[in-house]
């Protein structure tokens, strides 16, 4: 089945997605056990497997006859550039702060 | 990946001058931004960047001189990559002056619920923990 190409915030939007996260955020699993868990087909499961895998979300290892599926960091790599600006951004401010209270101490 | 920003600062006034330029307006404009800030929770406020959009915010805790915490998220109305987060601040009395803690945290990017309204609630704290790293 095709999946269709999803950016970060499209894959994490989808309840389904996020439990299947949710549970490989515990241990790697394979398709057919983490579909077990859920009340669709199993070509729709394997769908959903196949947004994540394209957005980095997860990686896939064929073991046997198994495939495994694995959480991977790079999906959310997009959510870092956020952080990195508000790490700046308050470091500033608090910069900031810092002089107008050192100026307040120096003026009593 | 780093998930929560955190700075640690030291002042030489009390706790209860620096929590005022955490809570008055007319103070935190002087180094932050110009809002409609009340220290109440559950207040909505905003507060303007200078390029004239806006933080959307909530209040969330309000412990006064100790603790304050509110929602930060960017307006979901008028971007395509709406985000929501935490900040939060801690003042611990030390010697004469004040440890003040920033925690900024909890970040989501959520640019499908953009057509949803109060998103706040509706988000899944089952991701909320995935973000911030699996649970031991």
């Amino acid at each position: 089945m095709r999946a269709q190409a999803l950016d970060a915030f499209q894959v994490i939007a989808d309840p389904s997605r996020r439990q299947m996260m949710v549970m490989l955020s515990k241990d790697s699993m394979t398709i057919n056990s983490l579909a077990q868990n859920f009340d669709m087909s199993r070509p729709a499961v394997s769908k959903h497997i196949k947004i994540m895998y394209n957005a980095g979300f997860i990686s896939i290892t064929d073991i046997g006859r198994e495939r495994y599926c694995t959480l991977k960091e790079d999906g959310f790599n997009e959510l870092q550039g956020f952080i990195n600006y508000f790490d700046k951004f308050w470091e500033r401010k608090l910069k900031k702060l810092e002089t107008i209270l050192n100026n307040k101490a120096k003026l009593k | 990946m780093t998930k929560t920003i955190k700075h640690t600062f030291y002042f030489n006034q009390a706790p209860q001058e620096v929590w005022d330029y955490l809570t008055k307006p007319e103070l935190m404009e002087q180094w932050m931004m110009p809002s409609d800030f009340k220290p109440i929770v559950g207040h909505h406020f905003r507060f303007t960047n200078p390029n004239n959009t806006f933080v959307v915010c909530e209040v969330l805790e309000v412990k006064p001189f100790t603790n304050l915490a509110y929602v930060w998220k960017n307006d979901w109305t008028k971007t395509k990559t709406p985000y929501t987060s935490k900040v939060s601040w801690t003042l611990t009395p030390v010697d004469t002056g004040t440890e003040l803690v920033l925690v900024h945290s909890g970040f989501e990017l959520l640019r499908d619920l953009v057509s949803h309204s109060g998103g706040w609630a509706f988000l899944s704290t089952k991701l909320r923990d995935l973000l911030n790293g699996p649970k031991k």
